[in-house]
């Protein structure tokens, strides 16, 4: 009986992660929807700034602007790191954290003093294994990160870089490409130079005049920072829903391994209670035979 | 025959019943034989000659002794003549027993005709006293790395290789033949129960082969075997044993040197006493297997051990049925036993060989007293590391190697290396594989598994690990395997 007993106790707790797995699946499904209604919302308005951004640039107009430029040497740079603060999503977090790893190897190689700030739970802990020490963590930015608290954040960047005590912002995240493609990324949102030249291949096809009201150099002031929040915004965005689509589909085939593993626990179990009462009727038989 | 010198008053008696390889013998009341001794049928019936030792097992009263019959009972009829021996089933022994090849009753199998010896002995005898036993506990070397490790063989003790069908016991015990007799200088008996013959056959073809050392005398010559095999009536199967052992013994108690003993399979002897244990009238016990399983067996395992004279270091194949050691014949031999392999399908099924499973096998002396602090230490770091790794697998199995921890991720990354660094080449098995054999010594063992688990060879991949002997050939399989 112990072997069937021992089956038993497994077969619980499988069917307790089961139970547990199908549930996430669920409401990862239901947060995936909000969240992917958010970030599609988010990427036409960011693609337009970015546009507009580009178009401008190639204006050929003469203007400057802190974030656009190049620093001449660049010594310190920033590696932000989205990952999530709750486990149970498959490969998202170390896909991410992965090359994450890779930049950052890269840029200490190369000789910067790279910061590191890191949002979620997950990425702070495998920093912290790795021991690597982040500067700034972040555990608040959840399935639902606000345009006030990601402001927060690129304003401090801004006013880092114009004063120069930044070179680089590097944003290591899972880029959203559609419900069924999601990629871990680094992208370099400071300065923008690096931002444009992968739009510009893509908004380029025309070219317009604009004429500017009050200023050129007003508009602009105005416009790039927006730009630049708007795309952090993006990538806080687009991780976010990354998230739950990567939460669905590691539940779902979780559930399904569940259900496989549920279905050769019961086999086993069945065996195991019939040979057991094989045995018991042999014995039982063997014992009156010998009797008589 | 059997017979020693017939005692002045040889009975005499008839057969009064044959119930399968048992049959009743009705004697004169005053000239009742004894229990265990040998009783011989010998006549010729239709032109057919019969030939058949029984033992006496019960006394039924009335003048009737029911018998074991140790060879085939087809022939006999009720009314034959019964010869009584006057004593119990006796072998030669002696250094003219080497390299020869014998069934139970000490007769020569092998057509190289007779053997002559001074001596014979009786296969039922008292085990040594208590106070002869050797109380000397030390390390015996095999060169493989899992039994060297996880579980260490004991000089003059015992050990037994556990698993079900076809998990590669024969082949292992084939394996330490080779290393353990090849290097050994003393002298080795091998017993062959209850299995396949053409194993026999095979095993006597390699001794044959198989040289010692850097000598050019081979192996068969140091070695005399018993066979009692799957062809041969319960009865045989169940005496073989103690035919070989009494030859072993002797050489334990007369030449004083060290004796190896193997066994292959001492399930089959349970096996062979429940195939008779009904014919004789008991009643069976638990699974079916005769109430005195554990009597007989300790008889056995008792008589298997070292003294202070000379010493017998056993290696014992034991066959679990239906893999389930806790079968009433398995568990009762593993109370007997120093050192306990245990073969798991699953590993096998993985097709890692030697397919030892490392957290169910074990040994005495594996103890820091006995086989050293460090020893004892990566021993032990070996078995936690993949204990981890098995509680780990439910949760793999369903979540996926991503949801593990850091610190988890990294014992599962090691256990896999370590799980396949345990396989092992065997020399035995280099025709089949293609791989020379590996003897590692037992300190690149320990150094091997001490820098595994410290995660010194971690960038290796996984399959560079199958099939070396110590970490530095799977470091320099990895090179050619990334050529």
């Amino acid at each position: 009986m112990a072997k069937a007993r021992a089956i038993v106790k497994r077969l619980k707790a499988v069917k307790n992660i089961r139970k547990i797995t199908r549930t996430m699946e669920l409401i990862a499904t239901a947060r995936f929807k909000k969240a992917m209604d958010r970030a599609s919302e988010a990427a036409a308005y960011t693609k337009k700034i970015s546009e507009l951004v580009a178009d401008l640039s190639q204006a050929n107009l003469e203007f400057h602007h802190p974030l656009l430029e190049k620093h001449e040497t660049e010594k310190n740079s920033v590696l932000l790191v989205l990952t999530s603060n709750r486990g149970l999503c498959g490969g998202y977090n170390s896909g991410v954290l992965k090359a994450a790893l890779k930049r950052y190897k890269e840029l200490t190689a190369s000789g910067q003093n790279v910061r590191l700030e890191v949002s979620g739970k997950r990425g702070i802990s495998f920093l912290k294994f790795q021991g690597i020490a982040a500067s700034q963590t972040y555990t608040h930015f959840e399935d639902r990160p606000t345009f006030e608290e990601v402001d927060e954040l690129a304003s401090r960047y801004i006013a880092e870089y114009v004063e120069g005590k930044i070179d680089r912002l590097d944003v290591a995240y899972t880029e959203f490409i559609s419900a069924s493609r999601q990629q871990a990324a680094v992208h370099s949102l400071l300065p923008i130079s690096a931002l444009e030249s992968s739009v510009d291949t893509t908004a380029t096809a025309q070219k317009y005049d604009y004429e500017f009201l009050p200023s050129a150099q007003e508009i602009l002031e105005e416009i790039v920072p927006t730009a630049f929040k708007a795309r952090l915004f993006k990538s806080f965005l687009d991780a976010a829903v990354s998230e739950q689509i990567a939460r669905m589909v590691a539940m779902k085939g979780a559930t399904e391994n569940a259900n496989e593993m549920v279905g050769s626990l019961s086999a086993q179990y069945n065996r195991a209670r019939q040979s057991q009462i094989t045995s018991e009727i042999l014995e039982i038989i063997g014992g009156a035979a010998a009797l008589e | 025959m059997a017979t020693t010198e017939a005692s002045s008053t040889t009975a005499v008696g008839k057969i009064t019943q044959i119930i399968g390889s048992t049959f009743d013998a009705e004697f004169p009341e005053n000239q009742m034989p004894e229990i265990y001794n040998a009783l011989v049928v010998k006549e010729t019936i239709k032109g057919v000659a019969i030939n058949v030792t029984g033992e006496v097992q019960q006394h039924l009263g009335g003048g009737r002794v029911r018998c074991v019959a140790l060879a085939s009972t087809d022939g006999m009829v009720r009314g034959m003549n019964v010869t009584d021996t006057g004593s119990p089933v006796s072998v030669p022994v002696g250094k003219g027993t080497l390299g020869r090849v014998f069934n139970l009753l000490g007769e020569p199998v092998d057509g190289r005709g007779e053997v002559k010896t001074e001596e014979r002995w009786p296969i039922h005898r008292k085990p040594p006293l208590l106070e002869n036993l050797s109380a000397k506990t030390e390390l015996f070397e095999t060169g493989i790395k899992v039994v060297d490790l996880l579980t260490p063989f004991v000089r003059g003790g015992k050990a037994g290789l556990f698993g079900g069908a076809g998990l590669g016991k024969t082949v292992i015990l084939t394996e330490l033949i080779a290393r353990i007799a090849s290097a050994h200088g003393g002298y080795s008996v091998f017993a062959g129960v209850g299995e396949r013959t053409r194993e026999g056959n095979d095993l006597w073809l390699e001794m044959q082969e198989t040289k010692i050392g850097q000598t050019d005398r081979s192996v068969i010559e140091q070695t005399c075997m018993v066979f009692g095999q799957m062809n041969e009536p319960p009865g045989a199967r169940l005496r073989v044993a103690l035919s070989a052992l009494t030859m072993a013994e002797w050489f334990r108690d007369t030449t004083g040197t060290d004796t190896l003993l193997f066994v292959d399979n001492i399930f089959r002897f349970s096996q062979a006493g429940s195939e008779v244990s009904a014919l004789l009238g008991r009643m069976p016990s638990a699974v079916g297997y005769q109430p005195t399983l554990g009597t007989e067996l300790g008889e056995l395992q008792e008589r298997i051990t070292s003294t202070k004279n000379g010493a017998i270091t056993s290696v014992q194949a034991v066959y679990v049925p239906a893999d389930d050691p806790t079968d009433p014949a398995p568990a009762t031999a593993f109370s007997h036993l120093d050192a306990f392999i245990y073969l798991e399908r699953k590993i096998s099924e993985k097709g890692i060989y030697p397919a030892i499973d490392p957290l169910a096998s074990s040994s005495r002396i594996l103890d820091p007293q006995y086989v050293g602090e460090r020893h004892y230490r990566v021993a032990r770091e070996v078995q936690q590391t993949l204990q981890r790794y098995r509680e780990l697998q439910d949760i793999i199995a369903i979540l996926g190697v991503d949801e593990l921890s850091e610190e988890d991720k990294l014992i599962v990354h090691r256990a896999r290396r370590i799980e396949r660094f345990l396989s092992q080449p065997f020399l035995v098995a280099e025709v089949f594989t293609g791989k020379a054999g590996k003897i590692t010594p037992l300190e690149d063992t320990i150094r091997s598994f001490e820098e595994i688990c410290a995660g010194k060879w971690d960038h290796l991949p996984e399959s560079a690990f199958m099939y070396v002997g110590s970490v530095e050939e799977a470091e320099e399989q990895a090179k050619r395997m990334a050529e």
